[in-house]
């Protein structure tokens, strides 16, 4: 159902999956152009992350891409760049431990809608500007005009 | 661009897809929230209203069927056109954003 509806859905669509991917239909695999990986700063999440990488490489996604979020300082960095660089892992963004989304997650209250805008606002637009440069050199490299 | 955001629970993927949608919006794109979290949340972290989210429904099954084409292979087709099942099923997001939910909710009375 969920690859029908991204079939014939609009510009753009993103799907929140749940935290295991492995049930995810050959129809909605078809449709993903890209999965994001989201990972915090610690083994188990890590362990997650080249689990889930690697099942989504093994289901056919080609752009899969980790997210390193709820970073709180270089050396957190610096272990998420490691364990993806062993893994071949790419990671498309470094978002950092920003405590707005913590504060607006605690009261149920979009983080876009904060005032000053947070920091994390202004990373995760650099993502958009990314996402979107990576999908046309895709596009360019498939021949697509 | 179809993207699936994917990660263990509270690493802050349903945060980072809520703000992907609503910024895409923002530069002009049509978007397509889906909540595919058998714990759904998107709607709370998009900021749809709660009288959107009273509406919020899981789509039903029978939004798709499987049809034979002309070589008898099965494929699963759409019964209704996006922009019904739109209309029918989708709540309207802060920026333009539509949200649908596409998950068996295990927790009804959970949000």
């Amino acid at each position: 159902m969920l690859g029908q509806l991204m079939e014939h859905a609009q510009q753009l669509t993103i799907v929140d999956m749940e935290a295991s991917i492995e049930h995810m239909s050959r129809g909605t695999v078809r449709q993903t152009d890209m999965m994001l990986v989201v990972t915090e700063p610690y083994y188990r999440s890590l362990e997650t992350t080249g689990r889930t990488a690697n099942l989504a490489r093994g289901l056919g996604i080609k752009q899969v891409y980790v997210v390193a979020n709820k970073v709180r300082s270089p050396q957190d960095e610096v272990a998420i760049r490691h364990y993806c660089a062993e893994r071949d892992l790419e990671i498309i963004a470094v978002l950092p431990f920003d405590d707005d989304v913590r504060q607006a997650d605690n009261a149920g209250t979009p983080i876009l809608d904060r005032e000053p805008q947070p920091a994390y606002v202004g990373m995760v637009d650099q993502l958009v500007s990314r996402l979107l440069a990576t999908t046309e050199q895709q596009a360019v490299g498939e021949g697509v005009a | 661009m179809k993207l699936a955001v994917s990660g263990k629970g509270g690493s802050g993927k349903t945060t980072l897809s809520a703000t992907l949608a609503r910024l895409f919006a923002r530069r002009g794109f049509s978007v397509l929230a889906i909540d595919g979290d058998p714990n759904p949340n998107l709607g709370v972290a998009l900021g749809v209203t709660s009288s959107g989210l009273a509406t919020l429904h899981p789509l039903p099954r029978t939004i798709i069927e499987e049809r034979a084409d002309a070589s008898g292979t099965k494929q699963t087709v759409l019964t209704q056109s996006i922009e019904d099942i739109t209309s029918d099923h989708g709540v309207p997001a802060p920026d333009g954003v539509t949200l649908m939910l596409t998950a068996r909710v295990d927790h009804p009375g959970a949000g």
